[in-house]
C-alpha cells in the first residue's frame, strides 16, 4: 500500500435509477472515470447488503462505494 | 426470660422497653470495618455508649464488605452496648438467615433490624449473584413466626430456646411511588415490625405528610417509629446525597446552610472549613431532632453519623435527650 | 423471545483456537428476530473470521449454514453429513442451539458464538428488554401484569425497596422501578388491594432452584405399542 504507484481497486454499487444511470450519462458524453472502479449495477443502493461489502474486501477490493 | 414475657416484653430488649416506658428513644449507628480488628468496634463503641439506647450495627452496608453484623454486636456488647442486628436479604437466603438469628441471639442479640439492602452493583463486589431469596416483609414475618409460633419458616418447631427478637424494619418517607410508602410501612406492621427505622429526613415537609398518612391509618399505635437523621459533613457531601443518592430528598435550605457556613474562610484552611461545616452539621441536626420530635407518631430518632460517631453525643446532648432513661 | 448478542470477536477468535475448518450455524428462530444469530449475521460473522484469520496469517476457511431452529432435532439433523469436514462448529444460535448441536452431535463440539442474555421483546425498533425469568410459578396475575421477579433488580414480593425514586430503579436510571409501574397500573384497573396483602415467600424450587426442569406431557408422548 505504500507504492507510490499504489492505485486502489474500488467497487462501487451503483443505483440503477440514479448513479448508474449518472454513469452511463458520463459514458455517453465520453468523460473518462478512472478504469480501477468497476460498477455492479443495484436496483436500489437500499439492495446492498453488509455481507456484499465484506465479500468484497474479501475478494481483494480496497475500497467500496455505494452510490445513490 | 420467661419474666419478660409475664411482663409483656417480646424480647426484653433495652431499645423495647424504653419505647414501653414512652420514653423518646435514641439510636445510632455503628459501621463495622473493612478490616479484622476488634478495636475498631470497640473504639466506635465507647464513643456511642451512654448515648444511645440501642446501636444498630450495618450489614455489608452499600454492599461493600465488612466485619459481619452479629460479630460486631457481640463486641458492641462487652463495651455495654445494645446491638440492633442489622441483616438483609441480599447476602443470605432463609436457611442462612435463620442460622444466623439462632446464633445470633444465643450471643446475646435481642433487636434485629430487617433490611432489603442496598443492590451489589454499589459495592465492592458488582459482579455477585445477589440473593433475595426473601424480601424484607417476609424476613420481618419469618423472624415474627420464629419468636411467637416457635417455629422456622417451613413450619417445623423451632428445638429448645426460641429466638425472640424485637423486630425492626426501614421506611423511607422519600422514596416513590409516594402514595405506597404508608402501605408498605402497614405491610411491614402487617408482617410483626414492633419498630421502624426511617431513612435519613431532610425533607421535614414530606416526613410530615407521610407521618400524616401513617397516623391517619393509625400505623403509630401499632409500631414505633424512629425518625432517620444525620449531621451533614460538608456542603459537597449535602449536595452529593441531593443529588446521587437514590431514595433520598435534601432540601436545597439544608444545602445553602452548609455552604453558607464556609463563608468568608480561606479555601486553604481546611481544618477551619472543616470544623465550621460540622458545627453547622450537628447544629442542623439538633434543630431537625427538635422540629421532628413535635410531629404525630414519632417515638424517637435514630441517628446515622457514618464515620462520624463523635458527632452522635453532642446532638443528643444538643437535642436535650442526656442522660438516657433506663427501665428495669 | 429468547434474545441474545454476538460475543466479541476476539473472543470469537480466542475459542476458535486453531481449527483450519469452521462451519458457522445459524438459527433461523428467536435469534434472527434479534439480529443475533440468523442467516445475515452468520454472512457476516463467516465473512469477518475469514478475514480476520487471513490477516493474521493463517487464514480459516469458514462455511456457512443457518437452520430454521437449533433447538429441535428434526432440524438440525440434515447438518449430520457435512459435520465430518470441519474441525469445529461454530453456533450462532441461543444456549439451547449450541447445546442441542452438542448433545446430537457427539463427535464435534460445537462453541457459542452469542451470550444468550433473557427472555424479553422488542420495547421498541433495536431496543430488547427482559420480562420473564421462567420461574416456574407465574405471578403475573397478582402484579397488574408486571413482573417483579424479571424487573425489579431485588425481586421484591411486597413492594418497592427504599431505592426506587422518581420512577427509576436505584441500579440504573434506564431501569424503570417495577414496582413503580405495578402500582401506578394496579391504580388504574383498581387493583391496589391486591398489593396490600403479604405475598409469602416464593416457592423457588419451581425455579432453576429446585434444579434443572423437565415437563413431561404423557397425552403428547408417542408411545410405541406393545
Amino acid at each position: 500500500m505504500n507504492d507510490a504507484h499504489f492505485e486502489p481497486k474500488i467497487l462501487a454499487f451503483c443505483c440503477r435509477h440514479c448513479a448508474y444511470a449518472a454513469a452511463d450519462l458520463a459514458g455517453g458524453m465520453r468523460i473518462q472515470y478512472p478504469p480501477n472502479v468497476r460498477i455492479v449495477e443495484v436496483p436500489c443502493s437500499g439492495r446492498v447488503e453488509v455481507t456484499e461489502i465484506l465479500h468484497a474486501f474479501e475478494r481483494g477490493v480496497d475500497g467500496v462505494m455505494v452510490a445513490g | 426470660m420467661a419474666e419478660e414475657r409475664a411482663n409483656g416484653y417480646k424480647s426484653g430488649s433495652n431499645l423495647e422497653k424504653i419505647l414501653r416506658a414512652g420514653h423518646f428513644a435514641v439510636t445510632a449507628e455503628l459501621g463495622p470495618p473493612q478490616g479484622a480488628d476488634p478495636e475498631d468496634i470497640l473504639r466506635k463503641a465507647r464513643i456511642l455508649k451512654g448515648v444511645a439506647d440501642a446501636v444498630n450495627i450495618t450489614d455489608n452496608q452499600t454492599a461493600i464488605v465488612r466485619m459481619s453484623s452479629i460479630a460486631s454486636g457481640v463486641l458492641a456488647m462487652s463495651e455495654g452496648l445494645e446491638p440492633v442486628v442489622q441483616m438483609t436479604c441480599r447476602d443470605r437466603n432463609r436457611l442462612a438467615i435463620q442460622a444466623d438469628l439462632l446464633g445470633a441471639y444465643a450471643l446475646g442479640m435481642r433487636n434485629l433490624l430487617c433490611l432489603t439492602g442496598d443492590h451489589q452493583s454499589f459495592g465492592n463486589h458488582p459482579t455477585a449473584k445477589n440473593v433475595h431469596d426473601l424480601d424484607s416483609v417476609q424476613l420481618i414475618r419469618m423472624v415474627k413466626d420464629m419468636r411467637d409460633e416457635g417455629c422456622f419458616q417451613c413450619g417445623d418447631a423451632i428445638k429448645g430456646v426460641v429466638p425472640r427478637f424485637f423486630i425492626g424494619a426501614a421506611a423511607n418517607p422519600f422514596g416513590d411511588p409516594f402514595e405506597f410508602r404508608p402501605y408498605r410501612l402497614a405491610k411491614k406492621v402487617a408482617a410483626g415490625a414492633d419498630f421502624i427505622q426511617t431513612q435519613l429526613i431532610y425533607d421535614i415537609p414530606r416526613f410530615r405528610e407521610f407521618m400524616k398518612r401513617v397516623v391517619d391509618m393509625g400505623l403509630h399505635e401499632k409500631v414505633y417509629i424512629l425518625a432517620g437523621v444525620g449531621p451533614l459533613k460538608s456542603s459537597g457531601a449535602a449536595r452529593y446525597m441531593r443529588d446521587k443518592v437514590p431514595g433520598m430528598i435534601v432540601r436545597d435550605e439544608y444545602v445553602e446552610r452548609m455552604v453558607a457556613a464556609i463563608k468568608g474562610i480561606p479555601k486553604e484552611d481546611k481544618k477551619a472549613r472543616r470544623e465550621a461545616w460540622r458545627k453547622t452539621g450537628i447544629q442542623i441536626c439538633i434543630e431537625q431532632i427538635q422540629e421532628i420530635r413535635e410531629i404525630e407518631g414519632v417515638a424517637g430518632i435514630h441517628i446515622m453519623a457514618i464515620e462520624w460517631e463523635e458527632a452522635v453525643r453532642p446532638i443528643v446532648e444538643g437535642a436535650g435527650l442526656l442522660p438516657r432513661p433506663t427501665v428495669e | 423471545m429468547i434474545v441474545a448478542e454476538q460475543k466479541p470477536l476476539a473472543e470469537i477468535m480466542e475459542l476458535l483456537g486453531d481449527a483450519r475448518k469452521v462451519l458457522v450455524v445459524g438459527c433461523g428462530t428467536c435469534v434472527t428476530v434479534c439480529f443475533a444469530g440468523g442467516e445475515k449475521e452468520v454472512g457476516i460473522l463467516a465473512s469477518a473470521l475469514r478475514m480476520m484469520s487471513k490477516l493474521e496469517g493463517h487464514p480459516m476457511e469458514v462455511d456457512e449454514a443457518t437452520v430454521q431452529r437449533q433447538c429441535e432435532w428434526e432440524y438440525i439433523d440434515p447438518l449430520e453429513e457435512r459435520l465430518g469436514e470441519y474441525d469445529v462448529v461454530l453456533s450462532l444460535a441461543c444456549g439451547i442451539g449450541v447445546q442441542a448441536m452438542n448433545e446430537r452431535f457427539p463427535d464435534t463440539l460445537t462453541l457459542p458464538g452469542l451470550n444468550t442474555t433473557f427472555l424479553g421483546l422488542p420495547e421498541e425498533q433495536g431496543v430488547w428488554e427482559e420480562r420473564c425469568q421462567a420461574c416456574g410459578d407465574c405471578i403475573l396475575g397478582l402484579t397488574a401484569g408486571i413482573c417483579p421477579i424479571a424487573r425489579c433488580s431485588k425481586q421484591l414480593l411486597n413492594g418497592p425497596c427504599g431505592g426506587s425514586q422518581n420512577g427509576v430503579c436505584e441500579v440504573d436510571p434506564d431501569i424503570p422501578c417495577a414496582w413503580q409501574l405495578i402500582w401506578e397500573r394496579a391504580v388504574k384497573l383498581g387493583r391496589v388491594d391486591q398489593l396490600l396483602e403479604i405475598q409469602p415467600p416464593k416457592d423457588w424450587s419451581k425455579s432453576r432452584d429446585g434444579g434443572p426442569r423437565k415437563i413431561v406431557r404423557e397425552d403428547l408422548r408417542l408411545v410405541e405399542a406393545e
